[in-house]
């Protein structure tokens, strides 16, 4: 009640300041609480976002554990930052604010604008600097990763691991459908015959009950459609095309290849009556609703909890018309032109690929070496014997191809792909038509960058 | 009758005790919190976007470019700006006048006799509480067309499965009926609060007077209500016009962009291909037509209620 | 009409509304339900078909392993602190903004009304950046200030409210005016007592609206210590991975304070206020 009387005889006298000075009162208090205290210490911190999944973030604090003892003056402050759209932001508005990171994952979709910000270093700097990588260190890593790294013929990026695709698949299904479990389908006709094989339905209400093959048919507006795209072009390359020319002038994912790939996926899609999934597969495999999928490396940290109910195993992708192949990926790190400590960034960068740590990292994350002689340390190689469906993968690292560079346009033409791959499967579209449409699109953006540039 | 009661409880505003004078100072006393972080944090905001929407900015630079109409001029020459406009009417229609009939009955419902309203209430929150991408998530599988929950219900009746969400046909209709279901229970909880500061001596009133149900509802509830009703209404349609997360989540503008609305598009063109200057300009021009809309409801409302309701 | 049948006849519709009512409540709760049980299932029971609501084996583990894939108990903390910070300050400076927009004349009133509900209609997506460039020239960010300032003033909140305050009848503050009180005496003494509804509706929505987001604290906050329970949550999702039995788990943990809250603001709907001030 005192309280009360006390507050009303302040306003009483109906003073319209009064509001006002509180709250700038309540405003300045705000200013003193949240202050954070540095303490001024003699080592180097050097952040570094990422988005290791949970499964993996052990992994990444050994490591990181590991270089702060062999380099005591550097303190490696690793933050999550959630993958995909929310990662573009946070990097959006720390550059923005000056508060980037020393080093961060990227994707490729904008690696182009980080460079056309002037935002990160041209690796080549550190590279060919006094503490750079030699020769032959240099080719010991996968040519493709560091194509993929490059943009206009320059290195922005370094790889820390690879990843690549593969065929996942139910052995037990397989076993009861007369395939062979183990070599799975080894071509596209076995592909398409298995899919429909395997696909059930088991209580007759037209509906299948098991889908033998998930096909990734995503929103081509959405968040996977990205990961469609990466998981069709294999295909387009082991039909013998490819997606730009060599000069990047114009697209050449319509080619006859490019229907080629299209009309397997298209078939596949019809025949097994696909009305898209919109679970994840791997929820899905793990419930027995799916014979067959692709999938990288990354999640078989994962399958060993969430699959130890099912047998499965892994097998490369299944080889096209022309050749084998499949597609490289990987996480790609940058150093930040606002980083305080560049060279100290690139030390860790430089440590991460060496060899041994490659191998150490890639036992305990499921992620590939990006380089080849990971494969030479002993116990990775003993590893591998114990760990065939890993095998697979590593093996695969020699047919893994990348895009071709696009220096420019290259979000908007993996947009015109998927929107193909939906029109001609989701839409039933004509793979050809679906094809040439999206290539007028891309030949017109290509033609118009080109006008810019010049 | 009692009818004049109401008349007279109507809140009109009459000039203040006190001097108009220090009108403008006291206001200011009352507005000065809410004033100062507003022109900060929102306002300003708001004007920077507008001035952005005449440049060209890939964010991740300092560089902005200006480019005069130019975003604004190839807005009105997409083909897919008018396509993604007239779904989100579509939604807009299809959302709000079902969200606010539905929710309007459960309040009056829960307002009589009924066993657990607590319960009942929470129960109907519930989809406002659960974060809109966990909700996103558990109604993508419940419309999965294989192994989802609603087509395993409709099979149990003997209707065909449908497939909901990659149906262009009926990926809309799927998202409406999400849509309705997120936010049903908070025009309900909205209602409820208006409907408890009708006081009860005009029922009662009525009551005597052998007043019915229906005479009692459209005389005293609705009246009281409107100005509920009008901020209801606004606000429905102002974030029916603005829905994102779901159609992200649900179907990303699919299948075939049949869902693509406005703010996804917006957004695409942000935070897809780095072109913030050009959502900008989507931004303004969206705000353009909610503004018109939202006019023509408030005259709309203004030559219906005699009531000041806004 | 006979007595008895005249009760029985009211009986059988009660009944048949408490049925409907509640059917319809069933189904809205559904997918809710569903989030819990799958909470506590085991991931490969979770999508198989034909879909099985409960577990077959409780996995109460799956909210220790969520709770411990990150710092959770200060995530939660964070939440709770900046939810309740930016509810009570908005409780503040909306009743008041809201009572000079509903009852006090002056030049422009209608004008920066508008201006206010304007600035609702322009999406977020393009606004959160030069939001976000305010704070960087301010200092603030990745700090409390940051999550919790802009918060402190809403269209939404100020907008609701004077909708309630329009329906209070005048002569209660006229009776207080003629005793010689001040404005703000009247909103705090009679106004405010009597909005209890629409103060316990804003409450409700503005806990739950910080509680639950997502990007505003995805940009303002870097360090660990700052954290959300929503950025928490976000861990269990990958770009191309769901971890559906701890994401669930996640969220039934991230959505029980908002349910507490929400449950026992339920008072302030239950009749029991009337205006009984009013006197002939």
């Amino acid at each position: 009640m005192k309280i009360a009387q006390t507050f009303s005889h302040i306003f009483k006298k109906e003073n319209p300041l009064v509001i006002p000075i509180c709250t700038v009162a309540l405003a300045l208090s705000f200013t003193q609480c949240g202050a954070k205290k540095e303490k001024a210490s003699e080592k180097v911190t050097i952040t570094f976002w990422h988005s290791f999944v949970a499964s993996t973030i052990p992994a990444l604090d050994d490591l990181i554990e590991q270089y702060e003892s062999e380099n005591p003056k550097v303190k490696i402050k690793a933050q999550y930052v959630p993958t995909g759209d929310a990662l573009i932001q946070k990097l959006i508005t720390a550059i923005q604010s000056s508060t980037a990171p020393d080093i961060s994952w990227i994707h490729s979709d904008f690696l182009a604008d980080l460079v056309d910000a002037n935002a990160i270093y041209e690796m080549n700097y550190f590279v060919n600097g006094k503490n750079g990588l030699s020769q032959s260190e240099i080719e010991d890593i996968y040519p493709a990763l560091l194509q993929y790294a490059s943009l206009r013929k320059r290195l922005y990026c370094i790889p820390m691991e690879a990843t690549n695709l593969a065929l996942v698949y139910n052995v037990d299904m397989l076993k009861d459908e007369g395939c062979h479990p183990e070599l799975a389908p080894s071509n596209w006709e076995e592909l398409e015959e298995y899919a429909v094989k395997l696909t059930k339905d088991f209580n007759g209400d037209g509906k299948n009950d098991r889908i033998g093959f998930f096909l990734p048919i995503f929103p081509a507006a959405g968040p996977l459609s990205g990961w469609m795209v990466w998981q069709w072009i294999p295909y387009l390359w082991q039909a013998g095309g490819y997606i730009v020319s060599e000069d990047q002038s114009e697209v050449l994912y319509n080619s006859e290849a490019g229907v080629k790939a299209l009309t397997l996926w298209k078939n596949i899609y019809n025949k097994l009556n696909l009305r898209t999934f919109t679970t994840d597969y791997d929820v899905a495999f793990a419930s027995k609703l799916v014979a067959m999928a692709m999938d990288g490396p990354w999640n078989l940290p994962r399958f060993n909890r969430l699959l130890r109910n099912l047998n499965w195993s892994i097998a490369p992708l299944p080889k096209g018309p022309v050749k084998e192949a499949t597609i490289a990926g990987g996480e790609y790190l940058v150093i930040f032109k606002q980083s305080d400590h560049p060279d100290e960034a690139w030390s860790f960068i430089k440590w991460i690929i060496r060899p041994d740590i490659q191998a150490r990292w890639s036992m305990r994350s499921g992620y590939l070496p990006m380089r080849r002689s990971a494969s030479d340390v002993p116990e990775f190689k003993e590893y591998l014997l114990r760990h065939p469906n890993f095998k697979v993968f590593v093996d695969q690292m020699e047919v893994a191809q990348v895009q071709r560079s696009l220096d420019y346009g290259a979000l908007q033409v993996t947009r015109h792909i998927a929107e193909a791959i939906e029109e001609a499967t989701l839409g039933g579209g004509d793979p050809q038509e679906a094809l040439d449409k999206a290539a007028a699109k891309s030949n017109k953006v290509l033609q118009s960058i080109r006008r810019n540039v010049e | 009758m009692w009818n004049k009661f109401l008349q007279r409880k109507k809140p009109v505003i009459h000039p203040s005790a006190g001097t108009s004078g220090k009108n403008i100072f006291t206001a200011l006393a009352f507005l000065s919190p809410t004033l100062v972080i507003f022109c900060t944090f929102i306002l300003f905001p708001v004007f920077f976007s507008f001035y952005l929407s005449f440049h060209k900015w890939n964010m991740f630079s300092s560089d902005r470019a200006f480019i005069g109409f130019e975003n604004y001029r190839r807005l009105f020459t997409d083909p897919e700006f008018w396509m993604v406009l007239k779904h989100t009417l579509v939604y807009t229609l299809g959302t709000v006048p079902l969200n606010m009939v539905i929710a309007l009955l459960i309040a009056l419902a829960l307002n009589r006799r009924i066993a657990g309203k607590r319960f009942l209430r929470t129960a109907f929150f519930t989809p406002v509480i659960i974060s809109p991408v966990a909700a996103a998530l558990i109604w993508r599988w419940i419309y999965d067309p294989n192994f989802g929950l609603l087509n395993y219900f409709t099979g149990l009746f003997g209707l065909p499965s449908v497939n909901w969400l990659n149906d262009p046909n009926t990926a809309m209709i799927a998202l409406i009926i999400m849509g309705v279901w997120k936010t049903v229970g908070i025009n309900m909880v909205l209602f409820s609060a208006g409907l408890q500061g009708i006081p009860d001596n005009f029922y009662e009133a009525a009551d005597i007077d052998g007043a019915g149900r229906w005479a009692k509802f459209w005389h005293i509830t609705v009246p009281m209500l409107s100005p509920t009703t009008f901020f209801i209404m606004i606000m429905s349609m102002i974030s029916s016009f603005q829905v994102f997360d779901i159609v992200y989540v649900l179907t990303s503008g699919g299948p075939l962009g049949a869902t693509k609305v406005i703010v996804f598009y917006m957004y695409e063109y942000a935070f897809k291909f780095f072109e913030m200057g050009y959502a900008s300009a989507v931004a303004y021009i969206f705000f353009a037509i909610l503004a018109i809309l939202t006019l023509l409801q408030v005259k709309f409302m203004k030559t219906r209620a005699g009531y000041r309701a806004i | 009409m006979n007595p008895d049948l005249q009760k029985s006849s009211r009986l059988f519709k009660d009944i048949i509304f408490h049925i409907i009512v509640y059917s319809l409540a069933l189904v809205t709760i559904a997918p809710f339900i569903w989030m819990l049980l799958t909470s506590v299932k085991d991931i490969g029971d979770i999508f198989i078909y034909p879909p099985k609501w409960l577990p077959s084996k409780l996995h109460f583990e799956n909210f220790s392993r969520a709770f411990q894939a990150a710092p959770f108990g200060r995530y939660y903390l964070n939440s709770i602190f900046v939810a309740v910070s930016v509810t009570l300050g908005q409780l503040f400076t909306c009743s008041m903004a809201a009572y000079a927009f509903a009852r006090l004349q002056f030049k422009g009133r209608d004008i920066l009304f508008y201006v206010f509900l304007g600035t609702m209609m322009i999406p977020y997506q393009v606004t959160m950046i030069p939001s976000f460039m305010v704070l960087y020239w301010l200092g603030w960010v990745d700090s409390y200030k940051a999550m919790i300032v802009p918060g402190l003033a809403s269209a939404f909140g100020t907008f609701l409210l004077r909708q309630f305050f329009l329906t209070i009848p005048k002569e209660l503050e006229e009776a207080a005016y003629i005793d010689g009180c001040s404005k703000f005496r009247v909103l705090w003494q009679i106004i405010i007592p009597l909005s209890k509804p629409a103060l316990a509706t804003l409450a409700i929505f503005t806990f739950m609206g910080t509680f639950n987001d997502f990007i505003w604290a995805l940009i303002v906050v870097n360090s660990e210590h700052l954290r959300t329970v929503q950025l928490g949550l976000a861990v269990f999702r990958d770009r191309y991975v769901t971890d559906w039995d701890l994401l669930m788990a996640g969220s039934v943990m991230a959505t029980l304070p908002i349910l507490i809250v929400f449950f026992f603001a339920q008072k302030y709907f239950i009749k029991g206020i009337t205006l009984s001030g009013i006197k002939g």
